[in-house]
């Protein structure tokens, strides 16, 4: 009952300034707090009309769609490397992979800023891009290690002796296998992404994102246009989950009609 | 009968890895149509050397002759054998049907012929039900069948197979047995078996590898084997046996003799594998003794009955014959003679025909 009771209250914990941002999203009123005045798409209507947060968002998109497949890439080929390396090399890369991540965002973003500086690379969008590259790919790496461990090589081997060369096993076997946890890793690196602000705040530079464009926007004053704005990221992620799994769900159900057909 | 040429042919084959000598001075030759176990216990080479045959490692020396062809530097893919992996691997991203055509798809075999072939192998192991069937919807039985049709549906020279019942539980492992037998029958296929149960080995074999350490130490027919086990360790890996400490008393034409500490004669009418001299070990399997004496029985002993175990059909007895030297008598369930309770005397007796010597160390 007790054990009940605190599960509920934790849900509630998590789920509550979800609830209450995408109400009052949809609030007549200005006032971000209770009573409620009623139900109004005004905030959409002004975010959608707001130039500047419509090219913020742009960049934001831009540099998390290419930090996601430059991530891919990058990923999918250290993950390849992981599946044949032995202990020790997979300890390796574990520790390189982690210290990182523990490192604090400033340092990272300072360290990131004197290297662009040193190396006369002009700030912009894709100084953005590697340097959220340089956090999502450690992160993503950790993320893939524990699915790939359950990669069973001798499925690679099971396709050699069957007559499939390297790359047609790579092709057949090694990506499709992988393909799920690679997506699901992209996807994880746009996230980091698309919300990332400190180290953004040190190479950007001339150029804004979403989340640097609503912190100038908070200095200022507290509008209820930040409901509409996180509902609306809010809703593009679960979208982006939904459409993941309605792929994989397509393709086997192709898979299996294609031939009952034929 | 059919014409019988070597299909696979092991020279001289070693194999190190690092510092490490998994294999040394193998040599075996393996005829169209058999079935060969590799059988060791664990660590003995076995899988080392059908991975070889596969083409997943290299000889460190030594050749290879895989239907005639030296294979030395040909890549997995382009050997005309295929394998049944310990834990099948089988495609979890295809269903029955896939996993079964990949071979085929792979060597750009017309649609109409994979889906021949396929729905015929599937036939032959029992699964035309289950070709849309994902793998993990299926238990570890038909994971088995999936796996032995995937690789036998390429029509492979040798069809090599890693240990394909460990991963089964007794019953169904029984099941599978009988099954092999009957696919290796359809099929045709040589088979080379690698396991460290020697059950499975000696219920499957045509002929049985014996391994230990990296090496061949016997290659037999399982009943002789087990009748005549050529070492020490294979008179101990293959079933159970009595082994007494001996020295070498005669030798002669009806055989050898061999005398324990104790005073026990041992004479045995098999040809031993090398010369024995001074220490010897006798072997004699339990079912060898009789508590009844035949016409021309002429070995026999005394001792007391010490323990008596009940299995259904058998039972084992161990019968102390000096101090010891004790000897595990296997008996069949008969309700005709009357067999000595624990505490009694009890005379047993054996033949020279199944009385092993082996050189002692």
């Amino acid at each position: 009952m007790v054990l009940k009771l605190v599960v509920w209250a934790i849900l509630a914990f998590l789920l509550m300034p979800l609830v209450i941002i995408v109400l009052f999203s949809f609030h007549a009123s200005p006032s971000l707090s209770f009573p409620f005045a009623g139900f109004s798409l005004r905030w959409y209507a002004e975010v959608l009309g707001n130039a500047q947060l419509g090219s913020a968002l742009v960049k934001s998109l831009t540099v998390a769609c290419f930090t996601a497949l430059i991530t891919l890439i990058l990923g999918a080929a250290a993950s390849l490397a992981w599946l044949r390396l032995g202990h020790r090399g997979r300890a390796l890369l574990e520790v390189l992979c982690l210290t990182p991540i523990a490192l604090p965002g400033l340092f990272v973003g300072v360290s990131l800023l004197v290297l662009f500086a040193q190396a006369r690379i002009q700030l912009s969008t894709a100084t953005i891009v590697i340097s959220h590259v340089v956090l999502a790919l450690p992160i993503l790496i950790v993320a893939m290690r524990a699915r790939l461990a359950l990669f069973d090589p001798s499925l690679e081997e099971a396709s050699r002796d069957l007559g499939a060369s390297q790359m047609q096993t790579f092709g057949k076997v090694t990506l499709p296998l992988i393909a799920p946890t690679l997506i699901a890793s992209a996807i994880l690196a746009f996230a980091v992404s698309f919300d990332e602000f400190v180290v953004t705040s040190f190479v950007a530079g001339t150029e804004t994102t979403l989340p640097m464009y609503i912190w100038s926007m908070m200095r200022r004053t507290v509008t209820p246009l930040i409901n509409a704005i996180s509902t609306l990221a809010l809703v593009f992620s679960v979208a982006i989950l939904f459409i993941a799994w309605l792929i994989g769900h397509l393709r086997r159900r192709s898979a299996v009609a294609g031939r009952t057909v034929s | 009968m059919t014409i019988r040429a070597p299909v696979i042919e092991i020279t001289a084959a070693q194999k190190m890895f690092g510092s490490f000598q998994a294999l040394s001075d193998i040599n075996l030759s393996i005829e169209q149509g058999e079935i060969v176990t590799l059988l060791g216990p664990s660590g003995c080479g076995k899988t080392t050397l059908m991975r070889l045959l596969a083409g997943f490692e290299a000889v460190t020396a030594g050749t290879i002759r895989i239907d005639g062809k030296d294979c030395a530097g040909q890549p997995p893919e382009r050997r005309p054998v295929n394998m049944v992996f310990q834990r099948y691997a089988l495609f979890p991203h295809l269903d029955v049907f896939e996993n079964v055509a990949f071979g085929l798809k792979v060597k750009g075999t017309p649609k109409a012929e994979i889906r021949e072939r396929v729905q015929r192998m599937l036939h032959i192991v029992q699964l035309d039900s289950f070709a849309n069937r994902y793998i993990n919807e299926l238990s570890g039985g038909q994971s088995q069948r999936v796996a032995l049709a995937r690789a036998l549906v390429n029509g492979p020279k040798v069809l090599l197979l890693d240990e394909p019942l460990a991963a089964l539980d007794l019953k169904i492992r029984q099941h599978m047995l009988v099954e092999m037998k009957r696919i290796h029958a359809e099929t045709g296929a040589t088979f080379v078996y690698v396991t460290h149960d020697q059950d499975e080995a000696m219920i499957l074999s045509d002929r049985v590898v014996l391994m230990e350490k990296g090496r061949i130490v016997q290659v037999d027919r399982p009943e002789t084997m087990y009748a005549a086990p050529k070492s020490l360790f294979a008179a101990k890996f293959l079933g159970e046996t009595n082994l007494f400490e001996a020295a070498m008393a005669s030798d002669d034409a009806s055989g050898m003799t061999a005398v324990t500490g104790s005073g026990l004669r041992f004479h045995s009418s098999i040809v031993p594998a090398g010369e024995l001299r001074g220490k010897a070990i006798v072997s004699i399997r339990p079912e060898s003794f009789r508590f009844n004496r035949d016409n021309d029985t002429t070995q026999s002993a005394t001792g007391q009955v010490e323990d008596v175990i009940f299995i259904g059909s058998r039972s084992f007895y161990t019968i102390c014959l000096a101090d010891g030297v004790r000897a595990r008598v296997q008996v069949q369930r008969s309700t005709r003679t009357s067999l000595p309770k624990p505490g009694e005397k009890a005379e047993i007796f054996w033949d020279s025909e199944n009385v092993v010597i082996l050189p002692g160390s």
